[in-house]
Parts: C-alpha cells; structure tokens; sequence
C-alpha cells in the first residue's frame, strides 16, 4: 500500500512536475534574453515575460469579451465537431461495409487546411442572418466543427467495434439483440476511445478557433486581436494574447485530464 | 418409446462443417461427428488446435450452424435451447466488461434475462460463494488476477442456473498452478450442481482429471479418432496426478491421436 502510494506520488511529480520544470526554465532563459541571444531576436519582436504579464494584468477586464468569444466558438466547435464525429463512428460501426472507408473519407477531409476552408464556410453563411456577429461566429463555429470531426470519428469507431475476443459471442449467447449489445457493450466500450479523441480535439479547437478568427468577417476574438496587433506592430499586446490562447489551451486540457482520470478511475488496471 | 427414456441429454449426430478459407478454399473443420452425453456427464472435447473441438462447442452452443449434420438438446435445437437461456458458456477468456464491478457484471446476464430484481441479487450471492469470490464482489475486473477473472467469468455462466455449462479452454491463459487449482474448484462446483458439462482442452492430463469420458478429436479433417473412458474414482484429488493409473490413462489418450 505504502510502495502504491509513493509510486503514484512519483508519477504525479513525474507528470505535473516535469512540464513545470521545464516551463520554468524557458522562463528564466526568456526574462534573462538567453532566449533572445539564441534565436537571434530582440526584446520588440519577442518582448519579456514580464511586460506580457503587466500587459496583461492591466488590460484583463477589456480582453474579457475578446477570451469570451473565443471560448464560445472552441467549445461550440468541439461539442459539434465532437457530437458529429461520434455519430459518423456510430454510422461506421452499423454500416460495417463502408465504415473504413467513410472514415478514410472523413479524415482526408480533415486533411483540408483551416486557412483553404475558412472562406469557403464564410462564403455558406453569408445569408444566413444581417446581423454580422451571428453570421461570423457561425462560420467559425462550423469551422472548427470541421476540425474536430475527424479524430473523434476515427476513435470512436475503434471504440465501437473494437471489443475484448468473445465478447460479442457472449452477448449473442444471452440471445441479446443489436440494440442491447450496443447500449451494454460497444457503447460504453468506447468511453476511453472518447477521451483519446479528446486529447487531441481539445488543444485543436483553441488552434481551430484561433485561425478561424484570422478570417472571420467580425474582428474580435483572441486570435484576430494577435493578428490586429502584429499589423499595428503592437508585439507586447499580441504576444499577450498569444499567452493567453496559450493558457486557454492549457487549462481546457487540464480540466480533461481531470474529468478523464474520474470517469475512467475504475478501467485501468492496478 | 423405451430409446426416449434413455435418450442423451446431447446429440450430437453426424455433424460436420466446411469453412471457406480467406483465399476461398474450403476447409474441412469437423467431420462426420457423433457423439452422445448423458445428462450430469462431464464431458472434454480433447485435441491439438486446428482439430474442430472449439467449433464443435460453438455448433452446439448455436454460435455455429453446421455444414450438415444435426445436434439436439433434450429433443430441441441448440437454438431452442438457448433461447430458453439453458447454456452458461465459459470463454477462453474471462471477458469480463472492465467498467462494471464484479458482481455487475455477473448480473449482466441476469439483466438481459429480466430475471427479477431481488432473484438477481440471491442468485449473485450465491455463485459469488461458489466460486469463492464473496470478498471481491465490489472489485473491478482490472483489480483482479487471471485466475480469479475466470472465476467470475465462471460465476457468471452459474448465474443464468444452466443446465448445460459449455467451457472453452477456460484455462488455457492461466499459469500451470491456478489451473490445477481451478480444476478442482470446477470439480467441486460440479459436484455440488450436478450440470453437464462439456470441457474443451488441448491439455491431456487435464482432461484426464476432470473428465468421465474423453473425446479425442484428430485433426485435417477434424474428426472423433477415439473416446476414452476415465474410470478415476470420485472425486478426484490432487495426488491422483501421481499415480500410475493416471499415467496409464494419460498415455492411453497419447496414443489414440492420428495423424499429428
């Protein structure tokens, strides 16, 4: 029990300390200019750590509504993107037939770089509404759907299909239906598969969002604030966003971790 | 009218199965196969792989339909006869499902069954006492070692109160102690509720043990080469293994395999 204990404590440190650690040293390289020297930039291009964080700390209620439109549109994307991607893996595992290759179709579509779709998809929504904050944030929504889509599908239809030899002849045994060895077997098979998407959907849509706003017809969001402040040669302000999309990536993905190690606490083996 | 009161609890009559192999070749898995269990027999199904004793479960089983030939459980089909829930099938594997606790997933097939609430939970009790397992009802499958995994996989076939309990190289994945354990543990359960049961192994001298008949099963094609009596009295203990009519009876079944 005591070995357990101190094993999982070490990996703990392992985990959450060695990122730390690390982050910790590039900050000491960046606020001394070691960073500087090594890339061979200068303190406007690359300002310091701690004049992005004054930056921020001044301005923070005022890049509130910025931060909240981004949000809306990661998290939008991702739930959409997540929600469609599961139902192609369902569609997959039902129509076996054609299920690999709708999912070969579905990730080459995935392929498509954001910055060859994002006009497109501006271009679809045009009439939907005049009121331009509507219209925009749906086609970056739609945008960022498009670009979590494709990992979730692929997983889940792993998740769906591939289950433990026999299983599925246990469950015929019991003279079970499709529908009974879905809802019992392949369903809640997939939950580990669901999280695998995840991990990579979760940081993809803040970089989803992000590009997106790059091209939206609206200004406004995280993104579009970096690109803003590049044109204006605003680098401390940009990079200040850039941490802050940074850090949204970052904490999305820490509260994943979190809700993944409570919902999957009882699979892994110990 | 005298051959119905005598009739086996299994017939297993003339049954052989061709398969298509991936290049479209036909295989011939079983052939001309007839066997007949009584009920409360303990039957093994022996042979090297590739000599049809798992299909011939999974024909029996309903999880097969043979190429020709026929099997009849008490006079119905094996498919009759599933449906009427009268198998517990063990697996080579425990296949446990790694999100349900222990004595979740031994009510899975109760579930499906829509045994009543309160039965599901006596009944639980009870297999989880037979197999030794009451300590561990709230463990989860991953908490578990291989054998005690099997252990459930073995209660959950109780569960459904079969009369016909279909394993399929239950053990094969465990190491050579837990098995001779698990063999007795088998033996006691079947003692105790008198089933039929039909035992595939490729372990000779585990078949030995457990068993009152042997069907030994030849390969290419798979077909019955020969059937050995075991005339071990019960019930059978670990230091039979030593004697020399064990050894005899081991060596007996060695010899009645053709062509390997």
């Amino acid at each position: 029990m005591i070995l357990k204990k101190s094993k999982s404590l070490l990996n703990i440190l392992s985990t959450v300390g060695l990122p730390v650690l690390f982050g910790a040293l590039i900050y000491i390289l960046w606020q001394t200019k070691v960073l500087h020297a090594l890339f061979g930039t200068d303190e406007i291009i690359l300002p310091l750590p701690d004049r992005i964080g004054s930056i921020i700390s001044d301005n923070f209620t005022n890049m509130l509504p910025q931060i909240a439109s981004t949000l809306i549109v990661a998290l939008g994307g991702l739930v959409l993107g997540s929600l469609l991607g599961y139902f192609i893996g369902v569609a997959g595992a039902v129509f076996k037939k054609w299920g690999m290759g709708g999912l070969t179709i579905v990730s080459a579509f995935n392929a498509i770089p954001l910055v060859a779709l994002a006009p497109v998809i501006n271009n679809w929504t045009r009439d939907l509404s005049n009121q331009v904050d509507i219209r925009s944030t749906v086609a970056k929504i739609i945008t960022v759907t498009i670009f979590c889509t494709a990992s979730m599908s692929v997983n889940a239809y792993r998740g769906l299909t591939e289950v433990k030899p026999f299983s599925e002849d246990l469950f015929a045994s019991y003279g079970s239906g499709k529908l009974k060895m879905f809802l019992k077997l392949r369903l809640p098979n997939s939950l580990p598969y669901v999280f695998t998407a995840l991990r990579v959907s979760v940081p993809a849509c803040v970089i989803g969002a992000v590009v997106s706003e790059y091209f939206a017809e609206q200004v406004v969001g995280v993104g579009r604030q970096i690109r803003e402040n590049i044109v204006k040669g605003q680098f401390p302000t940009a990079w200040a966003y850039i941490a802050i999309a940074c850090a949204m990536g970052i904490l999305m993905y820490v509260i994943l971790l979190i809700v993944e190690s409570i919902v999957l606490k009882n699979r892994r083996a110990r | 009218m005298s051959e119905k009161t005598n009739m086996p609890e299994i017939s297993i009559k003339n049954v052989s199965m061709v398969y298509t192999d991936s290049h479209g070749n036909p295989v011939q898995a079983l052939k001309d196969v007839s066997i007949d269990i009584q009920k409360g027999e303990f039957i093994s199904l022996l042979g090297p792989s590739g000599c049809g004793k798992s299909t011939l479960l999974r024909i029996v089983s309903d999880l097969l339909t043979p190429t020709s030939g026929e099997v009849k459980v008490c006079g119905k089909t094996p498919k009759e006869t599933r449906l009427e829930q009268k198998y517990g099938i063990v697996f080579q594997n425990p296949v446990l499902l790694d999100w349900r606790t222990v004595r979740k997933n031994i009510r899975l097939p109760l579930e499906m069954m829509k045994v009543p609430k309160e039965e599901q939970a006596s009944r639980i009790e009870q297999v989880l006492e037979l197999v030794g397992l009451t300590n561990f009802g709230n463990s989860y499958p991953g908490q578990l070692s291989g054998g005690m995994q099997q252990r459930v996989g073995i209660a959950r076939a109780l569960a459904i109160q079969p009369d016909i309990l279909l394993m399929d190289e239950p053990f094969s994945a465990l190491d050579e102690f837990t098995r001779e354990k698990l063999n007795d543990d088998v033996l006691s359960i079947w003692r105790k509720t008198n089933k039929t049961v039909l035992f595939v192994t490729h372990n000779i001298s585990e078949s030995v043990y457990m068993s009152d008949r042997i069907c030994v099963l030849s390969p290419h094609p798979g077909r019955l080469s020969a059937v050995v009596e075991v005339d071990l009295p019960r019930p059978r203990t670990p230091e039979m293994r030593a004697t020399p009519e064990f050894a005899a009876l081991v060596a007996k079944v060695r010899n009645s395999f053709e062509g390997i």
